[in-house]
């Protein structure tokens, strides 16, 4: 059962620290005045939002070995497929909080900045990200929550994951304990998040 | 460095602005001199927000042109390269309606940010600086304070200290008592006038007039995207030849 657990805590862990960065920079190509980039970040946020990710899953581990020709360099590892899939999905859902985040902004704030010298990057990096951060903390801190749960998900590609382990311990010792355990485990991985981002909401309270 | 061709700031040559069909600024031309107060009225919609905004970059003109200090900001509606654009703006400071104070950052820190961001200046020296400008404006116990817990003319006053740690050599004020209760203007009021006493240059869009008159060397009033009437505060206030303005200086004294 436990390497069960490390599979969920890495697939969790993967995710956060690749989907966060990349839903930013999907963020600022969304809010781009390059027509290309914004629409194409548009209509990759509409797929990944729109379709199950247990079938982004499915597409990515089963479907891509099956495309002609370069089908055949895709294939991977089950493993790694599931941190794929769950990276590109979760990236186009932070994408969306962080736009709406970045949204809320005053656009004073950039004309503030602007005029004692600030450049774009400067800006961007000391007077927007702070305070979007405070914006996009509860709504993050609900993502991460449901991430744990949809960590459960990646049993359907294969992978031997907490919930595998205690559905093959259910059946082998016909008991209902394993999902018991099971449930503890998922609840403190759940508590724990919550309050952490509990604390970082009250560093961003300004 | 230019003194000797021109005591000048600011130059400002048939600017015109247009935002879709609505032409804001149709022509308007101005001068601003060294150590002058210059304060501009003139009724909502006449374009005067507008006027400040294209001298500091924060609107793009359709034509005309901004020199600042000798140095070409935008000629005949051509605008130097963003380096050099910066490196001019970098001169001149604003105040706004609204303060638009950093919220994430204490009040020592939304001072000191631009210089040593902006600036390259050393962390305790910026901080020295800080000090001494809040103590300028009354307000060096706020140091440590974050803006939220200020009050509107005290924000507005840290407003001012943050800008002037830039050292500029022009300020450019928009209304900037106007989301104030009535009982704080007076105190903002008070610190713009030090300023003036200090030979400051500045050009000042307000709605208060007494403190127009007081403060100004010359008014400008602008009426429909034009400067309709321009002189000192005794021939705008009392010796009016211009109708519009009298209408507008009228609609004032009635309320
Ligand atoms: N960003 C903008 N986009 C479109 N129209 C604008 C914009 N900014 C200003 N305008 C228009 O330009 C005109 C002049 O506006 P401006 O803010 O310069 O006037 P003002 O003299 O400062 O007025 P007030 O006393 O109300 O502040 C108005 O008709 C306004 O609606
Ligand atoms: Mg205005």
């Amino acid at each position: 059962m436990s390497r069960g657990i490390g599979y969920t805590l890495a697939i969790f862990f993967f995710t956060i620290v690749f989907s966060l960065p990349l839903g930013l920079l999907l963020t600022f190509f969304e809010t781009s005045k390059n027509p290309v980039l914004c629409g194409a970040t548009k209509f990759y946020v509409f797929i990944m939002r729109g379709t199950p990710l247990m079938l982004q899953l499915f597409f990515i581990y089963y479907g891509l070995p099956f495309l002609p020709v370069i089908g055949k360099y895709l294939a991977m590892d089950r493993f790694a497929a599931g941190c794929i899939g769950f990276i590109l999905n979760y990236a186009a859902y932070f994408c969306e909080i962080f736009r709406g985040g970045l949204l809320s902004i005053d656009p004073g704030q950039y004309e503030a900045a602007r005029v004692l010298g600030f450049s774009r990057a400067q800006t961007t990096a000391k007077i927007i990200i702070p305070q979007m951060i405070k914006v996009v903390l509860p709504p993050t801190s609900n993502e991460t929550i449901t991430l744990v749960k949809d960590t459960a998900l990646i049993t359907t590609i294969g992978i031997t994951d907490l919930l595998h382990y205690s559905k093959s311990l259910v059946n082998s010792t016909q008991s209902v304990l394993p999902y018991a355990v099971a449930a503890v485990f998922y609840l403190i991985m759940t508590t724990g998040l919550t309050l952490l981002f509990n604390k970082l909401e009250k560093k961003f309270r300004f | 460095m230019n003194d000797s061709i021109t005591s000048d700031v600011v130059i400002v040559e048939h600017m015109r602005k247009a935002f879709g069909d609505n032409e804001v600024l149709r022509d308007v031309s101005l001068r601003v001199g060294r150590g002058e107060v210059v304060a501009v009225i003139g009724s909502s919609g006449s374009g005067k927000s507008t006027m400040l905004r294209s001298i500091i970059g924060l609107e793009r003109v359709d034509g005309g042109t901004v020199i600042f200090e000798g140095a070409d900001l935008v000629r005949d509606g051509i605008y130097v390269p963003e380096k050099q654009q910066r490196r001019i703006l970098r001169r001149m400071g604003m105040v706004f309606q609204h303060f638009n104070l950093f919220p994430h950052l204490s009040v020592k820190d939304n001072l000191i940010t631009a210089p040593v961001t902006v600036a390259k200046k050393h962390k305790s020296e910026a901080a020295e600086k800080a000090k001494e400008l809040l103590s300028k404006v009354g307000l060096l116990d706020k140091l440590d304070a974050m803006p939220s817990s200020l009050s509107g003319g005290q924000k507005q006053r840290v407003a001012i200290a943050r800008t002037l740690m830039m050292e500029p050599r022009v300020l450019l004020f928009d209304e900037p008592t106007s989301a104030l209760d009535p009982e704080l203007t007076g105190e903002v009021l008070e610190v713009i006038r030090e300023l003036a006493a200090d030979r400051m240059t500045m050009v000042i869009v307000t709605h208060e007039m007494t403190f127009a008159r007081d403060v100004a060397d010359r008014v400008i009033f602008m009426d429909n995207g034009l400067i309709a009437a321009e002189g000192s505060p005794k021939e705008i206030f009392y010796d009016s030849q211009n109708a519009r303005l009298d209408a507008f200086l009228k609609s004032f004294r009635d309320r």
